[in-house]
């Protein structure tokens, strides 16, 4: 009894002394916590700023032509007539051939690093591969219009034509005057560009896929490539899918290489020796000379908006078929 | 239910009491002389000796790291897959010296399966997990192969339970009947020898138990090989033991003899638990 009331005032002003302390706390975590929500916030705040001053800037254009505008393919700043279908096309079409070149390419290099090669040359090319990815994609530009394109002219599309060409239906693709620059050429470097980034996250991919699951493979008497393709890719799948979407998304907005090497003529032809243009390299070519105002400016700013709605349109259909594949 | 349980632990004791014919008479299915392993530069096996008997359950028992497991993956070739490992010896099944290069691994290990510690169903459904195996040696028919799927998952005790899904896919088992399924898939390519990795260690005691009557059941048609932590899983399903210290195998007999009159001091010490 002593014992209880002479130590209760002791336990009391503990108590206080913790409440005050723990009240000092509350103020931390407030400010803490607020600091996230901002930020959280600011992310859809830009968002939605984005999408929305696009949209507002693009609409005269889209009031003016309607929806005709995504179909026609002339684009006459004298006439003031605007058409989005080429830069659709040629958008479409390199990232197209991009993916069609990088996907193997991506897949083999990385079942190479992570299955094959021994292990004293899995860092080194597995370190150029990224240094690859940090090349900028201005230098890109530049070595493709002057070292890939006439090597593409010279060598390459006669060659692609010598033997594609007698082909009926794929023939036409190789077809025409081997010039360089063009549709070809952008998909390839596009290719080049991604390739790297696409890789990085395939060795990702495959080094997490657990040893003991290989083994359960190799122990039921498979081979190497048959554990590639029974386990290891579907193990993967999800996250494959997601890398090759993400690489899709960088190829469509690439804008620098593609400008310099994709040739900027507003044409559509069979052929993918034609030159052409995509979205982002007409904005950048064309953007300069916009007056404000302008129903041009209004006309670049619609495509900016429909890049932006195609690349958010890959990625919900990347997470579709992600989604798709996991229950299958 | 009751019935079935009591029934089915009877048919157990008259089964032990046949078998009192334990590996000392029977034939030998894999001969293992002088086998040294190496990770790297630090030797993990010394001078391992063991006669392993065709169509009896073995059980290596020991500490971690004690090199059990390592033998166990030499018995299909599993170290082949990382550089730097290598065995020196010679491991002879049915007279054929299996670490020779001429022998392929894929062969090999189509007639020595392997269950692993952990469940490891592969990414697709039950039955294509099962299929997986089957169809990578031999050219079966749509028929046969049902045939053969529906067998081993019987023997594996699972086709009850999954006969009427068997296209869903097989990580969404529990994880005794995941471990059930990697049974199956291993009996279904029709092995010879069947190495178990501590197949129990993490499972729950009730899966754990029927994984055991299961071993039980399989020994008539398939020479075993388990890896044990668990002492009296050793115990209970093993006809022969092998007592393993720091690399060496220590003691090695039927296993009433290794439990209760162990010839060795340390073999002693281990399984009273006075270490390990």
């Amino acid at each position: 009894m002593t014992v209880d009331s002479s130590t209760a005032p002791t336990v009391s002003s503990v108590a206080a002394a913790s409440l005050t302390k723990r009240g000092h706390v509350d103020v931390g975590d407030g400010v803490f916590r607020f600091a996230l929500n901002a930020a959280a916030v600011a992310v859809l705040v830009i968002l939605g700023a984005i999408v929305v001053l696009l949209f507002k800037g693009g609409f005269p254009a889209l009031k003016e032509f309607g929806l005709g505008f995504f179909l026609s393919t002339d684009w006459n700043p004298v006439t003031e007539h605007y058409g989005a279908g080429v830069m659709l096309y040629g958008t479409l079409i390199t990232s197209l051939i991009a993916m069609v070149l990088a996907f193997p390419a991506s897949l083999g290099i990385a079942l190479f690093l992570t299955e094959v090669a021994p292990e004293r040359l899995r860092r080194p090319i597995g370190t150029a591969i990224q240094l690859l990815a940090a090349i900028p994609s201005i230098i890109y530009g530049m070595w493709g219009f002057f070292v890939v394109s006439p090597l593409m002219a010279s060598t390459v599309q006669p060659f692609l034509t010598s033997i594609f060409g007698p082909i009926p239906l794929i023939g036409v693709l190789f077809s025409g005057a081997p010039v360089g620059t063009g549709i070809l050429t952008a998909g390839l470097i596009l290719a080049l560009m991604i390739m790297p980034f696409i890789t990085a996250m395939f060795v990702e991919i495959f080094t997490s896929v657990p040893p003991v699951l290989k083994e359960a493979a190799y122990g039921v008497g498979a081979t190497m490539n048959e554990v590639f393709r029974a386990v290891t890719i579907p193990y993967g799948r999800t996250a494959l899918v997601g890398a090759v979407m993400l690489g899709l998304g960088r190829a469509l907005g690439e804008t620098m290489a593609v400008t310099f090497v994709i040739g900027n003529a507003n044409r559509i032809a069979a052929t993918l020796y034609s030159p052409g243009a995509s979205i982002a390299s007409t904005i950048a070519n064309e953007f300069p000379e916009a007056g404000p105002g302008s129903m041009k400016l209004h006309a670049l700013l619609e495509l900016g908006f429909s890049l932006f709605v195609i690349s958010f349109l890959v990625l919900a259909l990347a997470r579709a078929l992600v989604r798709n594949r996991m229950e299958g | 239910m009751n019935i079935e349980l009591s029934e089915m632990s009877e048919q157990l004791r008259q089964r032990r009491a046949a078998a009192v014919d334990d590996g000392r008479d029977a034939a030998t299915k894999i001969s293992i002389e002088a086998l040294d392993f190496f990770y790297g530069d630090s030797k993990a096996l010394h001078t391992i000796d063991m006669k392993i008997p065709e169509k009896r359950v073995t059980a290596m028992i020991g500490p971690s790291g004690c090199g059990k497991s390592t033998l166990l993956r030499v018995l299909n070739r599993m170290y082949d897959l990382y550089p730097g490992q290598k065995a020196e010896g010679r491991v002879l099944l049915d007279g054929e010296d299996i670490l020779s290069p001429d022998v392929p691994a894929a062969a090999l290990r189509r007639r020595v399966g392997m269950v692993f510690q952990k469940p490891t169903p592969f990414p697709m459904s039950i039955r294509d997990n099962i299929a997986f195996g089957i169809k990578l040696g031999e050219k079966v028919s749509k028929s046969e192969l049902d045939d053969r799927i529906e067998w081993s998952l019987t023997k594996a005790a699972l086709w009850n339970e999954v006969k009427d899904r068997l296209h869903s896919s097989a990580v969404g088992l529990s994880g005794g009947q995941q471990q059930r399924l990697c049974i199956a898939r291993t009996v279904a390519v029709k092995p010879e020898v069947v190495l178990l990795d501590e197949p129990t260690s993490a499972l729950d005691p009730i899966s754990t138990a029927r994984i055991e009557e299961l071993i039980d059941e399989l020994k008539s048609e398939f020479t075993i090989v388990i890896v044990t932590h668990n002492m009296q899983q050793a115990a209970r399903c093993s006809d022969m033991t092998g007592f393993f210290l720091l690399g060496k195998l220590i003691e090695f007999g039927p296993t009433s003899d290794i439990f209760t009159a162990p010839k060795d001091e340390r073999t002693q010490d281990y399984i009273t638990g006075r270490f390990g």
